[in-house]
């Protein structure tokens, strides 16, 4: 395991179309909750979402990516994975070699088109364009068949903690020689389907998000993307390399479909298991880029998790209260933004925090601050009791 | 090294549970083939009342394998998982304008719900994942089982693949063209020269670890390619062959075939390569979905003769090597090795 390093990073959220633009947002404390503009819903003006304030036909246009059937959800995936074949110098040649492999993510896929899926499925039209494109794997095909990636391809949707097991698939691959090099991560775009969703379990905050805070009121949704690129660290000597990935974990909190359990069994069962495959002790790790959704259940139970593992909690945040909860992506963005951390050697700031939690006192990390970072957690907890944690080490 | 099946169950559109007959086919209404499903005695009626069809038969069929002992993880394949709760919840959407909506279709759309059902019921916190990946969703859960077996020796997973037919997904897949348009028998699918196949759906499951002894077969390999290049295919396959079997005949070819005369060559192509093989088919049996490789698996690993409706080139050896082929949608094409074991030798 140790050997698995990252060599290419690549992002697109409400924060930033790259990840340099996601750090400089992160360090400053910029957070990107705002008003819907683009996304048409009932919802608009009424639930702030972290949306991506760039239309679909623009991105269509500006990566050149111009099938009638691509929806936004592949547009977003094709943006970070731009960035991140390039950030690891992945030639096109490369890309097609039966020892490049892809894992994809998304819990949403091409539903995010809530309309022509609905005329289409209850066939009330001749068909639109997009008839092949509702499943979660279009993104992942989308790209395999662009850039005719010529070894494994998969896609994992374990609700919001997808992508995280997408890296965690992505690093096994790789661990057992069925790929030289892995591009894994996630996408989701908004969709009316998840807005109705999560506002039908009355689980979206009416304003911005407080994850962590006392007086937390629920989530706000984003959208994304996020990729990495894992290779064996013999085979990228001559690379940067931002981090190592050495731990993994996932477990089942078998609990709820929709919430975790009050000490967080399956949280804590996934972060131990992390520890476990990285050979590391609690302490060893120095930062924790939690889910924090804002929800009273979420960070209820993570905070009580992390206090269990860890007995003194190390320093702490949710990017969610930054770009909202992407769902199939967010496992990728919190990876990132922790290998963002890890390679710059500093903490990140939460952001619309007052007041900590009263049974637990936690306290997210107060300000931007250069700090020696050994090893960083990624928390992705999801629906369905799916419990995932990463664990990214310095070089 | 390869990994062992020591139990099988299967819901499916044929007699495949219960006193299992499958040598009497039954038909498809309308180009699709439904799941006979059991009486599910395991679960109790207030769960049961608010499952979807696709965590219903997931759970159904591999909750059996599960009484026993628990297993040490839990992992599934499903191209769309509860399709039709999750169009439930979009008519909703649509129809009410965004109003209130009732949250349950919406919990229980989402792809992970039956692995998640499966570890609520069974206080199962182990490793728990669903894969997705369209036509190779049943191959990538195959080949997560194998890893995970290898990166810890000793234990039992619940592998399962399975998909639901949903007048949605009908309708979608119908407009794009993957179904016929006449009204076709499954008994004559291969006897038809146009485009599309009949839909089907349906769970397998299997407990599997890497313990030889009393197994049901052995999994030696899983393989996938995304091409819709034929000479790719074949050379793809060929390498396969060589590494793996190395000059030994496969006993029987698993055929997906599937009656869609547009991509009938991917097929005919597969056979060729395997001149000395057995040819079997299952989609008159199961219909077309997702994750019909598990299905196709379930038959494969099932002791004795084939049933005679299957046999599309008959071969006077027994099966011992089979090699399960499945082409899906065009662009992807997944291949499962395994050997039956005799129970007499092992």
């Amino acid at each position: 395991m140790s050997e698995i390093v990252v060599t290419g990073i690549g992002v697109i959220s409400a924060v930033g179309n790259n990840a340099e633009e996601n750090r400089q947002a992160l360090i400053n404390g910029k957070g990107g909750i705002s008003d819907l503009s683009l996304f048409e819903t009932h919802y608009a003006g009424l639930r702030p979402c972290g949306e991506i304030k760039t239309d679909t036909q623009t991105l269509k246009t500006s990566l050149d990516a111009n099938e009638p059937e691509v929806t936004r959800t592949s547009l977003l995936a094709l943006y970070a994975f731009l960035e991140a074949i390039s950030d690891a110098g992945l030639t096109q040649e490369l890309l097609s070699e039966s020892d490049t492999a892809l894992v994809g993510a998304s819990t949403v896929g091409g539903m995010c088109l809530t309309d022509e899926l609905y005329h289409d499925a209850n066939r009330d039209s001749n068909g639109s364009p997009y008839l092949s494109e509702y499943d979660y794997a279009s993104a992942a095909i989308y790209l395999q068949k662009r850039f005719n990636i010529g070894g494994i391809v998969n896609t994992i949707n374990t609700a919001c903690s997808s992508s995280a097991n997408a890296i965690m698939y992505g690093a096994r691959l790789l661990k057992h020689g069925f790929c030289k090099r892995v591009i894994a991560g996630g996408a989701d775009s908004l969709a009316k389907f998840t807005i109705n969703g999560f506002n039908a379990l009355h689980i979206l905050s009416p304003a911005q998000c407080t994850p962590f805070d006392r007086d937390r009121n629920g989530l706000n949704l984003g959208e994304g993307a996020a990729f990495i690129v894992l290779e064996k660290e013999i085979d990228a000597k001559h690379k940067r390399r931002y981090a190592r990935l050495t731990g993994y974990g996932n477990s089942n909190d078998a609990f709820h479909p929709s919430s975790l359990s009050d000490n967080g069994v399956g949280p804590q069962l996934a972060m131990r298991q992390a520890l476990s495959v990285a050979g590391l002790e609690p302490d060893a790790v120095d930062f924790i880029n939690a889910h924090g959704t804002a929800t009273e259940n979420n960070d209820l139970v993570e905070s009580e998790a992390m206090r269990q593992v860890f007995g003194t909690v190390p320093a702490f945040m949710s990017a969610k209260a930054h770009t909202g909860h992407t769902l199939g992506a967010a496992g990728a963005l919190g990876a990132l933004y922790g290998i963002l951390g890890l390679y710059h050697q500093e903490v990140y700031p939460a952001i619309h925090f007052t007041h900590p939690i009263e049974s637990t006192g936690l306290v997210p990390s107060e300000a931007y601050r250069p700090m020696s970072l050994r090893n960083v957690m990624a928390n992705s907890f999801g629906f369905g009791g799916n419990c995932s944690s990463l664990i990214f080490s310095a070089l | 090294m390869g990994i062992f099946i020591h139990k099988i169950n299967c819901i499916s559109p044929q007699q495949t549970w219960g006193d299992i007959d499958i040598q009497t086919l039954r038909a498809a209404e309308e180009n699709r083939l439904y799941a006979r499903e059991p009486v599910y005695d395991g679960i109790p009626p207030g769960i049961l009342r608010r499952m979807g069809r696709a965590v219903r038969m997931g759970v159904g069929c591999a909750l059996p394998l599960m009484k026993d002992s628990s297993p040490d993880g839990i992992i599934i394949g499903t191209s769309n998982g509860g399709m039709e709760d999750c169009i439930k919840f979009l008519n909703q959407i649509m129809d009410y304008e965004e109003g209130m909506l009732t949250p349950g279709n919406f919990v229980q759309s989402t792809a992970n719900a039956t692995a998640a059902q499966l570890g609520l019921m069974t206080a199962n916190r182990n490793y728990n994942i669903t894969h997705v990946h369209r036509g190779l969703a049943f191959e990538n859960a195959l080949l997560d089982a194998m890893m995970w077996l290898k990166e810890n020796p000793g234990h039992n997973l619940l592998l399962e693949g399975l998909d639901e037919i949903s007048n949605y997904n009908y309708n979608i897949d119908y407009l794009d063209g993957w179904y016929k348009d006449g009204n076709v028998q499954n008994k004559d699918l291969y006897a038809t020269e146009t485009k599309g196949t009949i839909a089907g759906e349906g769970a397998a499951a299997f407990i599997v670890n890497n313990n030889r002894e009393q197994a049901i077969a052995e999994v030696k390999s899983v393989r996938t390619i995304h091409t819709n290049n034929e000479a790719d295919l074949k050379s793809f396959l060929r390498r396969f062959l060589d590494e793996q079997i190395s000059g030994e005949i496969i006993d029987v070819l698993v055929s997906g075939e599937n009656g869609d005369s547009r991509y009938a060559h991917y097929y005919k192509a597969v056979e060729a390569l395997l001149p000395d093989s057995m040819v079997v088919r299952y989609k008159h049996m199961f219909g077309e979905f997702g994750a019909g490789s598990a299905l196709a698996l379930w038959l494969a690993c099932r002791q004795g003769a084939f049933p005679h409706h299957s046999i599309k080139r008959a071969m006077p050896h027994t099966a011992g090597s089979i090699l399960i082929y499945n082409s899906y949608k065009e662009w992807q094409h997944g291949f499962i090795l395994l050997k039956r074991m005799d129970p007499e030798n092992s």
